[in-house]
């Protein structure tokens, strides 16, 4: 990581009045990313990886808590930010299916952002895109006259990342990038997303649910639970040694393919009970009435994050700290 | 052991108003009593489609079974009268759906399904139960999934629970029909891992108590792995390998097969292959031959013309693929 983080959220919360509750979608958490990093956000859902992506991206602004871009807090909402900030912060959204006009050919989705941020000539506008679809290995010939429903998902795919790279941007918020993808497919943007991040120095957030797909790209790994991190370490690390008991479950269900990741797996935790409903978060820590290890403090303290050695912070009981 | 299902040279397709999608081209596959079978594809690939012919559930029109066989211990399903179709469906086949909001009736509650289920499946055994009976034997279905306090769940709608718990009830409910086989068609897709996780440990205690067969339909190589004995791996409407699951997804054949298991993200963190170019073939005009060949890095020129047939390699494992060929 280097020295200044380009992101810093810092007690962060998100909470949605509804008539039956507060519903508490994110519930002060903080961590950084560093310049050229991946942090891989992962949770079950209703976990608030989402709700925290959309507060980064200015989609709803925080209830508490501060957001700082490059030093700078940015914790307000969409209509109130700069378009400077905005061209700086970019999201690619889940299913490029509903993400994209179906009724726009991919020249002019991909005119949207030149034209709101006025970037280019009109002159120019024609070759920019056809560079950003050279970007994400679409030939521009072929593409640029299409309708979205005439190409395939992973195309889809290729056209919404093409989009935020519209602008230039320092920052992309990935939210499950790939979950509506097939495999085959999926591998493909993977390596696109990795390669245009080395290329064009992008530091992402990615967000999804899948634990393996995480090994793979992430540099760091941060794991959300109702709202609150359990668990943020360096991707070698976190795999090697998970430590809070829910990153365990997390890990032992996953389903593998192969006999050498089973060695990889933590012991079988028998994964047991429901994720409680955010609107009523059980006492002390959230995840006490599913973990296999609690003590008798968990059901009333929530516990602290603590920082422990290896660039790593757990919040659990488990682990006090020094 | 006895083949429970028996699938041959199943071709089904759709009459739509652009032309005809030729969608199953000659699916072959069995499951033996007390097995558990996999069949894996990606999307668009066909899997529901064969399951849906097996229990005859596809709206004709638009589509038609073309060619093939369906035999159920024997008897040839698709030539089944109306009633011995219900009758099949009530007792012996029963399905899991992917979309437990699709498959509950949003305006009943939960018990009043579940005893139509129970009643029903015991009265076509020749056995009318009383009400204390059926009310007893739902309970116990439920408590079976693993479900807290049954009593108040029976008199729950479905937008009551949540999603884990809905997919349970649709367990329950196929396991208290005490059917023979059980076709789940992507039973946990929608739901997180630790919840995926539970229930597919608890499906696959009840099976194994009840001996049922089950074919396991999903996209997922890891679940496959985790659950089913046996796997048949499908593309553009055939199986083009099958085979003992372990064996197979350490030993993939068929170009498609190894492409799809070098994507699968691993926990070992060696990084994704590209995956496989292209994509899955337009059914309304699908290549010849192999329907892989467009995409396939090793093709022959016998690929594009003739679909391959399967061929042994040893041990259950067939391939249909040219390159397994006695002559290749």
């Amino acid at each position: 990581m280097s020295e200044t983080p380009i992101l810093t959220i810092d007690h962060l919360v998100k909470h949605f009045p509804t008539k039956r509750g507060v519903v508490r979608a994110v519930d002060d958490i903080s961590f950084d990313i560093g310049q050229g990093d991946t942090l891989g956000l992962v949770g079950e859902s209703g976990s608030g990886k989402t709700t925290t992506a959309q507060c980064v991206v200015g989609i709803y602004p925080p209830t508490s808590g501060q957001i700082l871009f490059d030093g700078a807090p940015i914790g307000v909402a969409y209509n109130r930010r700069s378009k400077a900030l905005k061209r700086r912060i970019r999201i690619v959204f889940q299913d490029p299916g509903s993400s994209l006009n179906p009724k726009r050919t991919i020249k002019q989705i991909l005119s949207v952002p030149h034209d709101v941020h006025r970037i280019g000539s009109r002159h120019d506008r024609l070759s920019m895109m056809s560079h950003l679809l050279e970007l994400v290995e679409l030939p521009p010939t072929d593409y640029l006259y299409k309708y979205p429903q005439s190409i395939g998902g992973g195309e889809k795919q290729m056209v919404a990342i093409a989009r935020a790279l519209a602008t230039n941007p320092r920052f992309v918020v990935l939210d499950e990038p790939t979950s509506a993808l097939d495999v085959s497919v999926q591998g493909k943007i993977i390596n696109l997303l990795s390669r245009l991040g080395d290329e064009l120095d992008l530091t992402y957030l990615f967000i999804t649910h899948d634990l393996s797909l995480m090994r793979n790209v992430a540099t760091r790994v941060a794991i959300m639970y109702l709202g609150k991190l359990c668990e943020i370490a360096r991707t070698e690390a976190f795999f090697r040694s998970p430590m809070h008991p829910y990153t365990k479950m997390l890990l032992s269900s996953i389903p593998v393919v192969t006999a050498e990741e089973e060695l990889l797996k933590p012991k079988k935790i028998v994964s047991q009970g429901e994720i409680p409903s955010p609107v009523n978060i059980p006492t002390g820590c959230s995840f006490h009435l599913r973990c296999p290890e609690r003590l008798p403090i968990c059901s009333e303290v929530d516990p602290e994050m603590v920082a422990l050695d290896d660039d790593r912070v757990v919040r659990c009981h488990l682990f006090p700290g020094s | 052991m006895e083949r429970l299902l028996d699938v041959r040279g199943l071709h089904v397709g759709f009459k739509v108003f652009e032309g005809y999608l030729s969608v199953l081209n000659g699916v072959h596959l069995d499951v033996r009593e007390g097995e558990r079978v996999g069949l894996v594809g990606e999307t668009g690939c066909g899997k529901t489609t064969t399951v849906k012919s097996i229990l005859r559930v596809l709206p004709m029109p638009p589509a038609r079974i073309a060619s093939g066989e369906i035999r159920y211990r024997g008897r040839d399903v698709l030539k089944m009268s109306r009633r011995d179709m219900t009758a099949l469906r009530r007792h012996e086949l029963t399905a899991i759906f992917q979309d437990p909001q699709q498959s509950l009736n949003p305006v009943f509650t939960i018990g009043t399904q579940l005893r139509d289920i129970v009643r029903d499946s015991a009265i076509g055994r020749g056995k009318r139960l009383s009400r204390k009976d059926v009310e007893a034997r739902c309970l116990q279905a439920l408590r079976e999934t693993g479900m807290p306090d049954p009593e108040r769940i029976m008199t729950n709608y479905p937008v009551q629970l949540s999603g884990g718990m809905r997919q349970r009830i649709c367990i329950a409910e196929a396991l208290s029909s005490n059917a023979n086989l059980m076709l789940a068609d992507e039973p946990t897709t929608n739901l997180d891992v630790t919840i995926q996780d539970q229930i597919l440990r608890k499906l696959d205690q009840l099976v194994e108590d009840k001996g049922a067969s089950v074919m396991m339909i999903t996209h997922s190589m890891g679940v496959v792995r985790d659950l089913t004995q046996r796997v048949n791996i499908m593309y553009a409407g055939s199986i083009i390998e099958s085979g003992a699951t372990r064996e197979l997804l350490d030993n993939p054949m068929h170009p498609y097969t190894q492409g799809l298991m070098g994507s699968v993200p691993k926990l070992t963190g060696e990084g994704v292959t590209e995956g496989i170019p292209g994509r899955i073939p337009n059914y309304l005009d699908p290549p010849t031959g192999c329907r892989f060949h467009p995409r396939c890095e090793y093709r022959m020129a016998i690929c594009e013309s003739e679909p391959p047939p399967f061929f042994d390699i040893g041990d259950e494992h067939r391939v249909a693929c040219y390159l397994y060929g006695e002559d290749a």
